[in-house]
Order: structure tokens, then C-alpha cells, then sequence
């Protein structure tokens, strides 16, 4: 892949009303995100030639949200997935670009996933659910149906071998409130987390409890990817792809089979090396943030704390605006909004291009940003963006 | 005429298909059957259509037998139902098991006598089989 670092760029970004109950539409949503996402980029519809999405069966397909903008474009793809999508779709929209397939590729995720389908579950057949993913009747049966208990069983052993604590997973969740209060469209802008409170409030399955968990958003967002020549024709500054890596599967196909090796252990060594830098160059992050632990098995996957002092890394307020990794800044999945990471995708972009310059939600001086995704324990991708 | 004595299951019980069937017929026998593959030797569990370690087709059943020992190797403790018929379950702990006898084999469980307090990595427990229907059986685990 090294020969694409920084041939292409994110030349636009949008996104919708976030909202618990949209009253529209997935589709209406994609319009919203896709036509805001086109604005920011100074670009017209018809510029775009690719058209992408992930969904999990709960949005609205590219090609009719090429046809309600009015184009026809050579190129619609949609893929089933959650967590780091975003960064595989920009792979794929890198690869038609560079064989000359498409021009200018717009992606996007659109989802009611507060008042339509739900993550966390609620209102399916346990039937159809012992059948939706391979080894499914090993787990139903048992009452392990949520994300939160799947990625908990992985959480509770690495806390318990790492000397991880309750307070540590605290600390991830306080930063990131913190970053919401800085952002008028987080769901928890005014609703600041001390650690004191975070310490009196109940699991709801361990480790975790509510603030551990995400949130549920009725939103959609899109990106627009193009080739770093093109993008001199946008109005945006645009956010160069320095490298980018992905990984589908582990050593092993059960991923409860061993709880010790997560997908994001084998990307990063690749997306180091096909960005060109180092960990300690990176100035700004997106860290894909299902649940808090998933951010702290993160920052040591891809080398950003040492492992085994990840806990004393975040207790030092280092994911904090003035600390040395300021982390999902708008206030990530757990504050701001949940749309499978794309919303942090949205933020780190405009982190790098300063875009806040001037207020007080600017990561001051930062040239190099990280950008992780997670669908599990065995999906991950990653890409470093800079300015 | 059958007398409705017993306590309606409203748990969702293993879904029997065509690679897992030989694991849950030896569960309502209260016994432990586990796929192994011929070709690399390695036990697959969950089971499926042929080897996930190394692809072979020549992949056969062994039971285990009903004295199953094992260590947990990470659980939760779950305070609310995520699934229908576990309303009844709260607190629910959900453990991964490490066999003793086959550490590369894990088994999810409930551990019936379990909670907050009395389990931790590393604890050892047994297999049990909770009778749910009059003909099935699914295995879970408590504090040995």
C-alpha cells in the first residue's frame, strides 16, 4: 500500500440531525449527510461517480441515494458491516479510484439506531438470532445476546492479566464526556461525568454500566473520497490518507477460543508501515468506542500507551484536549453519537484540518491523526490522516 | 394427562443444525460430545461443516463422557435480561470455561451457583446438565 501514501484525501464531510426519534426515514437522513457532505467539499452531486454504504440491514441503499440526488453514478456498493467499515469502504473507494473506476466516491451510514433496529438488541426472535452468526446456539441459549457481554468477556480477562481497573474504564468515559461538553450536538452536552459518579452507578453487565456502553443515535454521516490531485478543485482543505490497513479474521476462527489476540494486534503494524510514521507522531485520535474498555485494548493494540501502563495512560488525563493523545474529541460513541464510528471519522477530519481553529474544541498544532474501527474482537481497520 | 408439574422453560433452547447436532444429542444425554478433526488433530468448538483449524474434512465426534471438569477463563455478571426469558436469571453470570482436559477447548456457560462475589478467573467448576424439556438437556457449569 505504500504507494498510494497520500495520493488521496477526505475532501468533504457531512452529516444529518442526530436525534432519539428522527421521524424520517434512513434514506432522509442519507440525503441530509450526503448533500452537507458535498456542500463542505464545494463539489456538486453530479461530481460523484461512487456511491457506498455499510449497513446491518437497517438503512438505505447507495443507489437510491444517488437516484434522490439527482445522479447516475458508475459505481454503488454496499457492504453488511458495523465497526471499521468506514475505513474498508475508503479502501475499496481508493481502489476504483486508482484503476480508474471512479473520480470522486461518497460513503456514507445512515441508521435509525435509536428509534428503528437497535445495536443493543431488543425485539428479535431468539430463533433467528441462534442463526444469525455461526455459533450462535452456543451463545443464545445462555442469555449472552448483547454486545456489551460478548465484548465484556474479552474486557473482564484483559482487565484481569493487565492490572486494569473500574476506574481506568472511568476515566475513558469521563475524557470523552468531558470532550461532549464542548459540543453543542453531543446527546451529552450539558450532562458532564465526574468519576465519583461514574463509580456509584451500577453495572448493567460487567464491567460495564451504562456509561461504559455507547449511545443509540437516529443519524447518518458521509465522506467523500477523491484522489489528493482532485481535491485541489474543492473548496475544503483537504485530509490526506497516509496509509490505512484492515484485518478481518484472528489466529483462529472462534474468537472465544482465545480472548488474548483482538484483530486491531495485526493492523497495526501494517498501517504503521504503510503510513511511514511511528506512534508517538500522532497528535490526535478517533478510537472506535463501542464500550470504554474497547478504547483502552485499542490504545495498546496500535502502540499509543505502553502496554501494561494503558491504565496509568488514561488516568493521566492523556485523552483529555490537553493531554498527550487527545481522543475522540466531539465526544465519541459513548457522548457525542453512534453511527458505527463514522461520526469519529467525521471529527478527526476536522481536527486535522483545524477546523475549530480559533474555539476551544482545537487539538492546537495537530498534524497527524489515527482513525480506528472495530466491529469485534476479529474485525478491525485503521487509517493516519494528515493535513 | 400429562401433569403440568413442572416450570415452563422460556429460555430459548439450542437450536440443533446440521454441523452442531451430534454436541447438543450427547448434551440431552447429559453428556459431552466435542468435534475433532482427523487430519490436525485439533478440536473444534463451536463444531461446524469441516475442520476451522485446518480445513480437513475428515472431522469426527468424541464423547467425553459426564465428568467434565474445567476453570473459568472470563465471565460476566449480567444485571438486566438482554434476552427474552432470562427476566426470571438476574443477576445472570456468563463464563467461558477452559476445559482441564482440553485447555484449547472453551465452553460457554451459565454457572448456576455463581455471582458477583464467589466467581473469578481461574475458579474451578463442573458441568451439569439442566433438564429444560422432557428430551433436551443443556449443559452448564457450577462453582466445583
Amino acid at each position: 500500500m505504500n504507494n498510494i501514501r497520500n495520493k488521496y484525501a477526505i475532501v468533504g464531510v457531512g452529516e444529518s440531525k442526530r436525534s432519539k426519534n428522527s421521524g424520517v426515514t434512513p434514506l432522509h437522513l442519507a440525503l441530509d449527510a450526503a448533500r452537507a457532505a458535498i456542500a463542505d467539499a464545494g463539489l456538486e452531486a453530479k461530481d460523484i461517480d461512487g456511491f457506498m454504504s455499510y449497513s446491518e440491514n437497517d438503512s438505505c441503499t447507495p443507489h437510491q441515494v444517488a437516484t434522490y440526488l439527482g445522479v447516475r453514478p458508475g459505481v454503488v456498493k454496499e457492504i453488511l458491516g458495523g465497526g471499521s467499515s468506514t475505513e474498508l469502504l475508503i479502501a475499496d473507494a481508493i481502489g476504483l479510484i486508482e484503476t480508474g473506476q471512479a473520480k470522486t466516491v461518497l460513503i456514507y451510514r445512515a441508521m435509525n439506531g435509536r428509534s428503528g433496529m437497535r445495536m443493543g438488541g431488543g425485539g428479535w426472535s431468539t430463533d433467528l438470532l441462534q442463526n444469525a452468526f455461526d455459533g450462535g446456539s452456543f451463545l443464545i441459549p445462555y442469555g449472552a445476546g448483547s454486545p456489551g457481554q460478548w465484548f465484556g468477556l474479552f474486557a473482564t480477562r484483559h482487565m484481569h492479566l493487565n492490572g486494569l481497573t473500574q476506574e481506568h474504564l472511568g476515566h475513558v468515559c469521563t475524557s470523552f464526556y468531558e470532550h461532549a461538553q464542548r459540543n453543542p450536538n453531543a446527546f451529552f452536552y450539558g450532562k458532564p461525568l465526574t468519576l465519583e459518579d461514574y463509580m456509584q452507578t451500577a453495572h448493567l453487565s460487567s464491567p460495564f454500566t451504562k456509561h461504559d456502553f455507547c449511545l443509540e443515535s437516529d443519524e447518518a454521516n458521509a465522506i467523500i473520497v477523491t484522489s489528493t490531485e482532485r481535491a485541489k478543485d474543492c473548496k475544503s482543505t483537504p485530509v490526506k490518507i497516509m496509509g490505512m490497513a484492515a484485518r478481518q479474521t484472528v489466529s483462529h476462527a472462534h474468537y472465544w477460543k482465545n480472548l488474548d489476540e483482538v484483530a486491531s494486534d495485526y493492523v497495526a503494524p501494517e498501517l504503521y508501515k504503510a503510513a511511514g510514521i511511528s506512534p508517538e507522531d500522532i497528535d490526535v485520535a478517533s478510537i472506535y468506542d463501542c464500550f470504554s474498555w474497547v478504547v483502552l485494548r485499542q490504545l495498546e493494540a496500535y502502540g499509543l500507551a505502553p502496554k501494561g501502563e494503558v491504565g496509568d495512560f488514561v488516568a493521566a488525563g492523556n485523552l483529555r484536549l490537553n493531554g498527550k493523545l487527545p481522543t475522540n474529541t466531539a465526544g465519541g460513541m459513548l457522548s457525542e453519537g453512534y453511527t458505527h464510528g463514522m461520526n469519529n471519522v467525521l471529527e478527526i477530519v476536522r481536527q486535522v484540518r483545524h477546523e475549530y481553529a480559533g474555539t476551544n474544541r482545537q487539538v492546537e498544532n495537530c498534524e497527524i491523526g489515527i482513525c480506528t474501527g472495530w466491529a469485534g474482537p476479529d474485525i478491525a481497520g485503521a487509517m493516519i490522516l494528515s493535513k | 394427562m400429562s401433569e403440568e408439574t413442572k416450570v415452563k422453560y422460556d429460555k430459548p433452547i439450542p437450536l440443533k443444525t446440521i454441523d452442531n447436532t451430534p454436541y447438543w444429542d450427547a448434551a440431552d444425554r447429559h453428556e459431552l460430545a466435542l468435534q475433532k478433526c482427523e487430519t490436525c488433530n485439533s478440536y473444534n468448538h463451536p463444531p461446524g461443516p469441516s475442520c476451522s483449524n485446518c480445513g480437513s474434512v475428515d472431522v469426527i465426534w468424541k464423547n467425553h463422557g459426564s465428568d467434565i471438569q474445567g476453570t473459568v477463563y472470563s465471565y460476566v455478571v449480567s444485571y438486566r435480561p438482554f434476552l427474552p426469558g432470562f427476566q426470571n436469571d438476574i443477576p445472570l453470570v456468563i463464563a467461558v470455561v477452559e476445559l482441564t482436559d482440553l485447555p484449547e477447548v472453551k465452553i460457554m456457560g451459565n454457572i448456576l451457583n455463581g455471582n458477583a462475589e464467589n466467581v473469578t478467573i481461574g475458579k474451578a467448576v463442573k458441568m451439569v446438565w439442566e433438564d429444560v424439556t422432557e428430551d433436551r438437556a443443556v449443559p452448564q457449569w457450577k462453582l466445583a
